[in-house]
């Protein structure tokens, strides 16, 4: 009976500090271009690929700079990734969330695009482009231009040329 | 920068004088004032001069300096980020986003966007967007064979024009030998532009042929005499051309010997050839021996000669004396031939008429 209660109270310790390790270990700090440091949990942050092989291969241990991404948008990000930790979310309510999260306008849409772009997060980049995509739908070439910036370098013959190999899509 | 930093010594030290100008000036200072244009003249100078000579002095000198500029620097371009990011354009994403979008256009999106500018032309041109939209549009109704032809047959009419070109040089080469050929200038430019365009044998120049309904391609069509119940079960070989106002196709074959043509087809009567045999080519099967009752199967059949082959369709049955016991069954082992269940369509052809009927076929292609 003393042995076992010597025992538990050595181990009752031992088991706090290294619970207390481990959950230090689960969370990972996340420095922005503009220096803010954002402190998340291993399994939010590894849905980016990159910052998962970063984790795997051990690099992980001190604070991860992303010089691509700035605050504004990590926090976006992040917000993504908490949302898509749990894989058995409702799906419904997924949806609801996504096409909630994706309705910014296009200065945020490209900043979401480039950064899941560099931190590699599939679902992310796919659901970016899926409403760029949208945005285009339907649009004459004039107004994706203007709506998307875009410079028209095409002399008047070259135009024309395109004019007539694309009739056949225009027509409808 | 050089320059700056002495001018701004000259200046405190010119600052410096000035409050002294209330007090009588000692006699030095005066002096030092009349030299002031002259002497800082020449020691500017000799300051460059020095510099220039001394590297390593100059790098150690222009730390300082470069600094405030280096803040200044900083700031400014910070600046014109945030004036930028309100100017960002499509073209400076990324290469793969760029593509994740492009991916997720229709046909008649990207031919937009190919319109828009000539880097999106080039992006919007490539196979690999269009290869999907042929797979899901076309490849059901058109085998891979055709598109290897299509291939080839653009290639080479193309190469003609090239060889011509080379040749006609080679002869005004000969004729005039090798002189600056400045003036024939506009064709070779013209030649560059039309390099430009889309290439001949792309996909998406085969999308827009089919489309265009410019490019009659072969395929088969169920049903020949649509909704004659003698043709139900037949399938034709024919060249067909698309109308993309009214969504249907219009064939031209040979029935009865003569060029016969059929409008609105709808695109469930059009089928990928399943062989890649011609027809008027007797297609040989190789797996006679393993028919069994129960097997889809098509057969081969013509009217006459000098006519074309057309596909019939059927299920092998069983012989008049087997009980249809699929554990009892012996048929395919009895070597006789095979009856054919199911298609009375087909036994009142063999009845009345009396054709070059051929039986081959292919197992499994469920009508």
């Amino acid at each position: 009976a003393i042995q076992s209660s010597r025992f538990s109270c050595v181990g009752f310790p031992l088991a706090y500090i290294f619970l207390a390790c481990k959950k230090k270990s689960m969370a990972l700090k996340l420095k922005s271009s503009d220096n803010k440091i954002f402190e998340v949990e291993e399994l939010v942050a590894v849905q980016s690929e990159t910052i998962k092989s970063l984790v795997e291969d051990g690099c992980a241990n001190n604070v991860i700079p992303l010089p691509n991404v700035d605050s504004k948008t990590l926090e976006l990000v992040l917000d993504w990734c908490k949302n898509h930790v749990d894989v058995k979310l409702d799906e419904e309510k997924l949806k609801e969330y996504e096409d909630k999260f994706i309705e910014v306008d296009l200065a945020v849409l490209y900043d979401l695009l480039m950064a899941a772009n560099y931190l590699n997060i599939k679902d992310l980049l796919n659901r970016a482009s899926q409403k760029v995509a949208d945005m285009l739908k339907g649009k004459k070439p004039e107004q994706i231009r203007e709506t998307f910036n875009i410079v028209n370098d095409f002399s008047p013959e070259e135009e024309e040329e395109i004019r007539k190999e694309n009739l056949w899509a225009f027509e409808e | 920068m050089l320059y700056l930093l002495i001018s701004c010594v000259s200046f405190s030290f010119i600052f410096l004088s000035k409050s002294f100008t209330h007090k009588p000036l000692p006699s030095w200072e005066a002096e030092m004032k009349l030299l002031s244009p002259w002497f800082w003249g020449e020691l500017s100078t000799f300051l460059v001069s020095w510099f220039k000579k001394s590297r390593p002095a100059i790098s150690f000198f222009q730390v300082p300096v470069f600094f405030i500029p280096l803040k200044n620097m900083g700031h400014s371009s910070k600046v014109e980020n945030v004036e930028e990011k309100d100017d960002v354009s499509l073209l400076d994403l990324p290469d793969l986003a760029l593509d994740c979008i492009l991916e997720r256009l229709s046909p008649a999106g990207l031919c937009s966007m190919a319109a828009v500018c000539s880097s999106l032309r080039d992006r919007c041109s490539s196979d690999h967007l269009w290869k999907k939209h042929k797979e899901h549009k076309w490849d059901r109704v058109i085998c891979d064979a055709a598109y290897r032809e299509w291939k080839m047959r653009v290639v080479s009419r193309k190469r003609p024009i090239l060889l011509d070109q080379s040749k006609r040089k080679g002869l005004f080469n000969s004729l005039f030998g090798d002189w600056p050929s400045s003036w024939f200038r506009p064709k070779l430019e013209s030649s560059g532009k039309s390099r430009r365009s889309l290439p001949v044998d792309s996909i998406k120049a085969w999308y827009q042929s089919l489309e265009s309904g410019k490019l009659w391609f072969p395929s088969q069509v169920y049903n020949r005499e649509n909704g004659n119940v003698g043709f139900m079960l037949s399938c034709y070989d024919a060249e067909l051309s698309y109308d993309s106002k009214t969504d249907t196709f219009q064939a031209r074959y040979l029935p009865h010997g003569r060029r016969t043509t059929e409008d609105n087809i709808q695109w469930e009567r059009l089928r990928a050839p399943p062989v890649e045999t011609p027809p008027n080519v007797l297609h040989v099967s190789d797996c006679l021996d393993d028919l069994k009752p129960g097997d889809h199967i098509e057969i081969q059949w013509r009217k006459a000669r000098e006519f074309p082959y057309g596909w019939w369709y059927g299920i092998i049955g069983h012989l008049e004396a087997c009980d249809r016991n699929n554990i009892h069954c012996h048929c395919h082992y009895s070597g006789e031939k095979i009856i054919l269940d199911s298609l009375v369509v087909i036994k009142v052809f063999f009845f009345f008429f009396f054709f070059f009927f051929v039986f081959v076929l292919q197992r499994l292609y469920v009508y």
